[in-house]
């Protein structure tokens, strides 16, 4: 097991700057998610920690050496490939032995630790097909095991589910986390999917553009996103967001929306500004409610009405633009009922016209 | 996985069930074609086992009195041996070398960085594009002037130059997605285990392919072995029977024995590797799954 750190790390191609300056520091034995869109520089970053990218300046340390311009095999970090790369003229045990087959290491003791991964994968019965004969999911197995016979310090793992069928897919996060309650190894996991980095780290890394937007536990995210790109980028469906201006008022801020509906804020702080300003508000849809037209802040119409069993998502057409609302599954909706929303100011989140978040409302 | 498995087992041990007239029509269609294409092997196999007199008096589909008199013949009153011995060595040599310094070429030029790289695909590609007959003076005045005339090193060194197999190679790493070097580096091979341990027998196929390519053209040449091989003991199958005819005189049974031995040895190599190559068709769409 090993930390992980990175200093001041510049990745470029060319004269395109693709990670710029970052630094990260993962704790030893953590699970962290690089999370962001595709092209962000998700895997650069994962493939630099790994070796197979060079880095441009700054340092990366591996349980505390420096690591920069060292050998990927030297790196004692194991990676798990999106397309799995399996190798395939070999069997499942040869392709999980293969590193310690390159290495010398003698057959007997190969036959142990393969046999033990085997185990712990439930692979043992498919020892002797060839990668061409597997499901994805079992695919995905032996390149997990492929990366544990060598027990490595630090596991990466790069989009390893975004392969798989949706079913499948919760079934490997499942056990992606008990692998890793289980050895307790350091784990880095790249994804795009914030379900799947809210589920399975202790700590989400928000990439945008080459930079780390936030990090935090994914309920920090969640609850306390930094800007609206974390804001829009975790949650699902997402947050909405509403333009405003605010203006001081006693004991906080008075927000109007566009069409002239007014919601008081109370923020912990808020920066000093002159007559108003222009934010947008964001707001969850858990934190709105539905009432009679008139009733609420905003008036709208339904257009869709999405049952999902335990909850229930309304689409609503307002003069702001459409906002989502989640609502218990006793509420019965059509599509063109008139209904009045009610935002709940302590929930509610400002960020101004650069992205960046206002502190949170005190709770009222 | 199984199932699957089962099921097309099962479906092809199943006799066809259909005789569409269509498809009667195509099986027969298919069988003239057959025929036409095997009749002159047929019956060069048949007069090589006739006498010369059945020859010329006979006109039958089976020998009335099959005799292996030509072989024997061929066998003991040429150098047909010692050609075989001469073919076989040349040619082994030309397929495992050829194969396997194409395979690194392709290999290096596709998969490593280093200065000049381009220049020297950029010469295979053109070397590819000159015809082998103009080169083939040069190559003798080079041979000549080495004192290699009438050696198997003499036959075989110009023959090592096959640009084309260079470029199957390098297309096909090419195409590997890059996660197969990376995972392999990750795994700790060095160079030349990433070479002959995942590179070359990932692309078993394309290896198995090329190597019988190699070997059928080697053991068919003519032209350049005829030229370097003047001296009987050196001659190749292929050279070496084109002497016969002057040495028998119009023998048709010696002749065609002699053509019959001559090419056996490739009729084999189709025969035994065409189950490797759908093997190893397999194994190459097995890559991309
Ligand atoms: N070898 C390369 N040469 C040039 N640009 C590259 C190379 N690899 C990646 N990039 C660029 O770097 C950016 C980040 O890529 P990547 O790390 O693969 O993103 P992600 O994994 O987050 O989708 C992309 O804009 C991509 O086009
Ligand atoms: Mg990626």
């Amino acid at each position: 097991m090993a930390s992980v750190e990175l200093q001041s790390i510049t990745k470029r191609y060319g004269s395109v700057e693709v990670i710029r300056g970052l630094n990260l520091s993962v704790d030893d034995g953590s699970f962290t998610a690089l999370l962001g869109p595709s092209g962000c520089g998700k895997s650069t970053l994962l493939r630099m920690i790994a070796g197979l990218e060079e880095v441009s300046d700054g340092r990366a340390l591996i349980g505390g050496v420096d690591v920069t311009h060292e050998q990927p095999a030297k790196r004692r970090v194991a990676m798990v490939f999106q397309s799995y790369a399996l190798y395939p003229h070999l069997t499942v045990a040869q392709n999980i032995c293969f590193s310690l087959s390159l290495a010398g290491v003698a057959k007997s003791i190969q036959k142990e630790k393969g046999g033990r991964v085997a185990k712990l994968l439930q692979l043992e019965p498919l020892m002797d097909r060839r990668p061409a004969e597997l499901s994805g999911g079992q695919r995905q197995r032996v390149a997990i095991g492929r990366a544990l016979v060598r027990d490595p310090e630090v596991f990466l793992f790069d989009e390893p589910l975004s392969n798989l069928d949706a079913l499948l897919r919760v079934q490997m996060r499942l056990e992606l986390a008990k692998l890793h309650n289980d050895l307790g190894t350091t784990m880095i996991y790249v994804t795009h999917d914030q379900v799947e980095a809210m589920t399975l780290a202790d700590k989400i890394v928000v990439l945008d553009g080459g930079v780390i937007s936030q990090m935090g536990s994914p309920l920090d995210l969640y609850n306390h996103p930094a800007n609206r790109f974390v804001a829009s980028f975790i949650g699902s469906p997402g947050m909405n967001f509403l333009a405003a201006t605010v203006a001081h008022a006693a004991d906080g801020l008075q927000a109007t929306f566009d069409g002239g509906a007014s919601l008081r804020l109370t923020p912990r702080a808020a920066p000093h500004f002159d007559g108003t300003q222009k934010v947008e508000i964001g707001i969850r849809p858990e934190h709105v409610t539905l009432s009679d037209p008139g009733a609420g802040q905003i008036d709208g119409v339904a257009t869709v009405f999405e049952q999902l069993g335990n909850t229930s998502y309304v689409y609503v057409d307002t003069a702001l633009g459409q906002i989502i609302v989640e609502t218990d599954q006793s509420v019965r909706l059509h599509p063109g009922d008139r209904l009045g929303l009610t935002l709940d100011p302590s929930r509610a989140h400002v960020f101004e016209a650069s992205g960046k978040a206002w502190a949170e409302q005190r709770p009222q | 996985m199984t199932t699957v498995a089962t099921r097309s087992a099962t479906e092809m041990s199943r006799p066809a069930r259909r005789f569409g007239i269509g498809r009667i029509l195509l099986t027969l269609l298919t069988l003239i074609a057959a025929a036409i294409w095997f009749l002159p092997i047929y019956w060069a196999i048949v007069t090589s086992l006739r006498s010369d007199a059945d020859t010329v008096r006979e006109f039958t589909l089976l020998p009335s009195s099959p005799t292996i008199s030509g072989y024997i013949y061929g066998i003991t009153n040429s150098q047909l041996p010692v050609w075989y011995l001469n073919s076989t060595i040349t040619s082994v040599v030309i397929t495992v070398v050829a194969v396997l310094v194409s395979a690194m070429t392709g290999y290096a030029i596709s998969q490593l960085r280093f200065p000049g790289r381009n220049l020297l695909w950029w010469t295979i590609l053109a070397s590819f594009m000159i015809p082998v007959p103009a080169l083939i003076v040069n190559h003798f005045v080079i041979i000549a002037d080495v004192k290699l005339l009438n050696t198997h090193a003499g036959i075989i060194l110009p023959m090592l130059l096959t640009p084309v197999t260079v470029i199957v190679y390098k297309g096909f790493f090419d195409g590997l997605p890059r996660e197969y070097r990376e995972a392999a580096v990750m795994d700790g091979a060095n160079p030349y285990q990433l070479f002959y341990r995942v590179f070359l027998p990932m692309n078993w196929g394309v290896t198995t392919a090329m190597a019988i390519i190699t070997f059928i053209g080697a053991w068919n040449s003519f032209l350049w072995p005829f030229l370097v091989a003047q001296n009987v003991q050196m001659m190749t199958v292929a050279v070496g029977i084109t002497t016969v005819q002057d040495a028998f005189g119009v023998a048709y049974g010696r002749v065609l024995a002699g053509a019959v031995m001559a090419s056996l040895p490739v009729a084999l190599a189709y025969l035994l590797f065409q189950r490797r190559v759908t093997q190893a068709i397999a194994l190459s769409a097995g890559i991309k799954g």
